[in-house]
């Protein structure tokens, strides 16, 4: 095989049909200028080694970048990216979410479930992240390539050229009044958790022996059927839930109207929680008296009790919540 | 340290390249013997660099080119036309008072450096 034919081979198949046998008749002529007129191998492979790889002078001549997305496109390219990614795979989790809770099967492992949406939700994360990630480097790639204006001056984030009045338009956020996106994260994750928690008490919530395969559930402390009769307050606290949380991922800070929002959620959470914990009617009764023995109280003690730390400690973290969003809010700088 | 000031001086090579072939292209040559001019001359270009370089040139209608094919071997030659003789003098002027400009500012640090 004859080494130039090669080389000519490698340089014109890397560019346009059109200029292929121009170039190759004008590389092999500078080939053979460049060479002694008795000439061997090595003086051959020196030749070649000036002139250099192949793919570098081909993309010389080509004009067409080697790279995928160049300095003009980069940083809205990134921009985008972080701004597509944490809202996507929150509308992602939250679908997985719901629909593990409106499939919800009587008969499944019930502990199981919590784990599946933990373990999907990662996954789809991971899904997400990838997917978006390879469609909006595809998209700018093509731009960068179709993109034929001589400029080179990077782009903002509107798509043109930067001037001082786009600072007009940066949310300027200070760390303390921020809302970061794991926080949000964290709060949906709750979310699951303590919904799942709820509809499975009967089978997570009670008293526990070690057994011989671990842990074994005795007895539940609480009676399902009745905290299911609950539904509908359940179901107006998740929604302010995930409400507030996607209104954070939007706002990305603690405004008046979030911090308005978190003292919604946070009235609804705590009247929800007190109607239902001084229902009577949700403990087990033999969860009470086994405590009773256990503790040498009498059942009304312990009952009382399990009733006056809720109603005390669940409303003081709530205020104390709210008065937090609205400290965080009024932060200017 | 040498790898910094090598590629700052290509750096500061490249943008007279473009300058050091339409000079040499008031006459008619082939990539080769233009290759040539320009090292006899002390300037250094990658070959890889000078053969697309006469190419994007020729698109941008500064030099023409055509191919003699009489001799044993084919050879594409180019030529400024009325217009790349046109961009080249107003190129040159801008790099003279621009060298000159720079001349000063390196002179002057130099007196500085004496005092």
């Amino acid at each position: 095989m004859n080494l130039i034919d090669v080389y000519i081979h490698e340089v014109t198949r890397r560019l346009p049909e059109k200029n292929r046998d121009d170039i190759a008749l004008e590389l092999r002529s500078t080939i053979e200028d460049m060479l002694a007129d008795d000439f061997t191998e090595q003086d051959v492979k020196e030749v070649l080694s000036e002139l250099g790889n192949p793919a570098v002078l081909a993309s010389n001549y080509s004009e067409k970048p080697m790279h995928l997305i160049g300095p003009r496109y980069f940083d809205v390219y990134v921009s985008l990216l972080k701004m597509i990614i944490p809202i996507a795979a929150v509308v992602a989790l939250i679908s997985v979410m719901a629909k593990y809770i409106f499939n919800y099967d009587e008969n499944q492992a019930i502990l199981n479930m919590g784990l599946l949406i933990l373990g999907e939700g990662i996954w789809v994360i991971i899904e997400v992240f990838i997917q978006t990630f390879f469609w909006l480097t595809i998209v700018f790639a093509f731009i960068e390539r179709v993109d034929n204006t001589k400029d080179h001056s990077p782009l903002s984030i509107n798509g043109k050229k930067w001037t001082p009045d786009d600072l007009k338009n940066v949310a300027y956020i200070p760390r303390k009044k921020a809302i970061s996106s794991v926080y949000v994260f964290l709060g949906l994750l709750w979310t699951a958790i303590w919904v799942t928690v709820y509809f499975n008490a009967d089978q997570l919530v009670g008293i526990y022996h070690k057994g011989e395969n671990g842990l074994q559930f005795v007895m539940p402390a609480l009676n399902q059927t009745v905290l299911n009769s609950y539904w509908p307050l359940v179901i107006i606290s998740v929604g302010l839930e995930v409400a507030l949380a996607l209104y954070m991922l939007l706002k990305k800070q603690w405004t008046k109207n979030v911090a308005h929002l978190n003292v919604v959620k946070e009235i609804v959470g705590t009247i929800s929680v007190i109607v239902i914990i001084t229902n009577v009617a949700i403990y087990n009764h033999d969860f009470l008296i086994y405590m009773s023995n256990l503790l040498n109280f009498s059942e009304s003690t312990i009952l009382g009790f399990i009733q006056r730390i809720t109603i005390i400690l669940y409303p003081i973290f709530a205020i104390w919540n709210c008065i937090d969003g609205y400290l965080k809010a009024k932060i200017r700088k | 340290m040498s790898n910094l000031l090598d590629s700052l001086s290509t750096e500061l090579r490249r943008g007279t390249l473009t300058l050091a072939v339409l000079s040499q292209l008031q006459t008619k040559q082939y990539g080769y013997s233009l290759a040539q001019l320009l090292e006899d001359s002390g300037i250094t270009i990658e070959q890889s660099t000078l053969y697309p370089l006469l190419r994007r040139l020729e698109k941008q209608e500064l030099v023409e080119s055509i191919w003699d094919k009489t001799e044993s071997r084919p050879r594409k030659y180019y030529k400024l036309t009325d217009f790349g003789a046109e961009i080249y003098e107003k190129l040159k002027t801008e790099w003279l008072v621009n060298s000159k400009q720079l001349y000063e500012l390196l002179k002057g640090e130099n007196e500085d450096e004496s005092d």
